[in-house]
């Protein structure tokens, strides 16, 4: 039995092939630990959505074994889930893109098989000037439904920089992250671990937390 | 396990529409649906996520045809799916300015300018806040807005549902699945909510209830820890310990943009005739955001195929 609904199979490999132009490679570590609240979930998903798409290849990891790999993408918790176009972009999931995030999991899919962030033209001229490392770590729900806007400019950002990486993170699958970080509502977005801002902010205010945190670093 | 995920809009290069709609809740969203199946080029503008407050209900069990109740995102995306199938564009950009005089009409969005012959309004309500000390400090450290979004927090937590309307009990009730103890304060002598919430909400364990008393302050150091509040009655104030505070006291409408381009009440309602025209020929207004007795799914969508029929004649469709 499918998670997908076969209407939403068939329409969602009719947008794959609209836009799904170069391989997409999701890159996924899972762990058989006891800790791990939705590894078999998480894995079931991404299992449908790689038959969604001839382009699309799901690379399975075990997170406590394969060591190399585990360092090679810079995994520090599981289960995670990358998306890799011609290259590593820096596109993270941790925890289950399910909920409101699998939209988050869908675009992102959909923009590394385009080859290019759906982003306006300023904001990619304004994002190249970015010259120093800037991790973004969005906090969400599954249950929360401005919180894909925050992950998908984070992750936009990543694929248009280098030197930029977004973190989606599940919070009830990660509770000491969350604790660590104060996180009671989200989307929380931090940036560099020092500042952080919360709710749906549109591309260019997003953008502009950014400058700012690298003005005060 | 539910994976939810909305049309895909591919970004339109048109600029000139017939109608343009701005916000994408189920008043924009039926509009919207009116207008596309009367042949008129029509965007849908919407600054956030489409489906507005409605999607971030939990439940919604009085809107018909759902006997079970239904999500309000399940319901929403529904709805958004309807109109991308008649051929609505959506675009998700905020609306920075308007000039509704020139002809045709002019809309400038964070992105780009778009051209309407005529303009439905249906912006909606946005949660209004108390503006009691505390409140912005404590603001996604304790206080939400959003049950749905940030419940998961306060498992096995105590917090404070301030306000007994519908909102407030219905998100209460969902709330219960994660909380310890829930403590509803509400302003008037008596609940708000329909009778069917009320009696379903006492029926729970560990809630309390707090009617005619007055939310003063929010207190902590570095995160919430309680809530103050004054039994309007007595005059008595004390603090309710709580890791969590759900705020809701009502809505504001989302109309900021508008000031001075369309009559407004004295709350910022957009103030329509029994047509749903605005002080403006050829822009209407539907849905919550408009001076209305009621504000429901059920009154929106009816408000927003009434606007689409009316506008569809005023352009002569």
């Amino acid at each position: 039995m499918g998670l997908l609904k076969e209407e939403d199979r068939k329409y969602l490999t009719s947008e794959f092939s609209k836009h799904i132009k170069n391989p997409v490679k999701i890159i996924h570590f899972t762990s058989e630990s006891n800790e791990c609240m939705y590894c078999k979930e998480t894995m079931e998903i991404l299992k449908e959505v790689e038959e969604l798409h001839d382009l699309i290849t799901l690379y399975i990891y075990n997170f406590d074994t394969d060591k190399d790999m585990v360092e090679k993408y810079g995994i520090e918790m599981f289960p995670a889930t990358v998306i890799e176009g011609e290259k590593d972009y820096g596109i993270k999931f941790y925890g289950i893109p399910a909920g409101y995030e699998f939209s988050s999991l869908i675009e992102d899919i959909m923009d590394v098989g385009e080859g290019k962030p759906d982003l306006k033209e300023e904001t990619i001229n304004t994002l190249k000037d970015i010259n120093k490392p800037v991790h973004l770590k969005v906090f969400v729900t599954t249950s929360c439904p401005y919180c894909p806007t925050a992950v998908r400019i984070a992750h936009k950002f990543a694929m248009a920089n280098e030197n930029i990486k977004g973190d989606m993170i599940e919070a009830n699958e990660f509770p000491e992250l969350s604790q660590r970080y104060n996180v009671y509502a989200v989307p929380r977005v931090v940036i560099n671990e020092d500042r952080y801002f919360e709710g749906a902010l549109p591309e260019n205010q997003f953008l502009n937390e950014i400058l700012e945190a690298l003005k005060e670093g | 396990m539910e994976l939810i995920f909305g049309p895909s809009t591919q970004k339109s290069s048109k600029r000139e529409y017939d109608a343009i709609v701005i916000g994408a809740g189920p008043a924009g969203l039926t509009a919207a649906i009116y207008l596309a199946r009367a042949k008129l080029s029509t965007l849908i503008l919407e600054k956030l996520v489409p489906g507005g407050l409605a999607a971030t209900t939990d439940k919604i069990e009085n809107y018909p045809g759902f006997p079970e109740g239904i999500g309000g995102e399940e319901l929403t995306s529904r709805m958004e799916k309807q109109a991308v199938n008649f051929g609505v564009d959506i675009a998700l950009e905020e609306v920075l300015d308007v000039d509704f005089l020139s002809n045709p009409k002019v809309i400038k969005t964070s992105d780009s300018e778009y051209t309407g012959r005529g303009i439905i309004i249906a912006t909606g309500t946005s949660p209004r806040s108390l503006n009691v000390p505390g409140e912005q400090k404590f603001r996604g450290k304790g206080i939400s807005y959003c049950a749905t979004c940030d419940a998961p927090f306060f498992q096995d937590k105590e917090v404070v549902v301030i306000g007994c309307g519908n909102s407030g009990i219905q998100e209460g009730i969902y709330l219960k699945k994660f909380a310890k103890k829930i403590t509803f304060v509400e302003f008037l002598p008596h609940m708000t909510a329909e009778k069917v919430l009320q009696e379903r909400v006492r029926a729970l364990d560990n809630v309390e209830f707090l009617l005619n008393h007055q939310v003063t302050a929010f207190e902590g150091e570095e995160k919430l820890t309680g809530v103050r509040v004054k039994n309007r009655e007595t005059g008595e104030e004390f603090l309710i310990p709580a890791d969590g505070a759900f705020v809701y006291v009502g809505l504001k409408p989302n109309t900021e943009f508008l000031k001075g381009k369309v009559e407004m009440d004295e709350y910022g309602f957009i103030k329509t005739d029994e047509k749903l025209k605005t002080s403006i020929p050829g822009v209407y207004a539907a849905g919550d955001v408009r001076t209305t007795m009621l504000r429901q799914v059920a009154t929106a969508v009816g408000d927003g195929a009434l606007a689409a029929k009316l506008l569809e004649e005023e352009l002569g469709g």
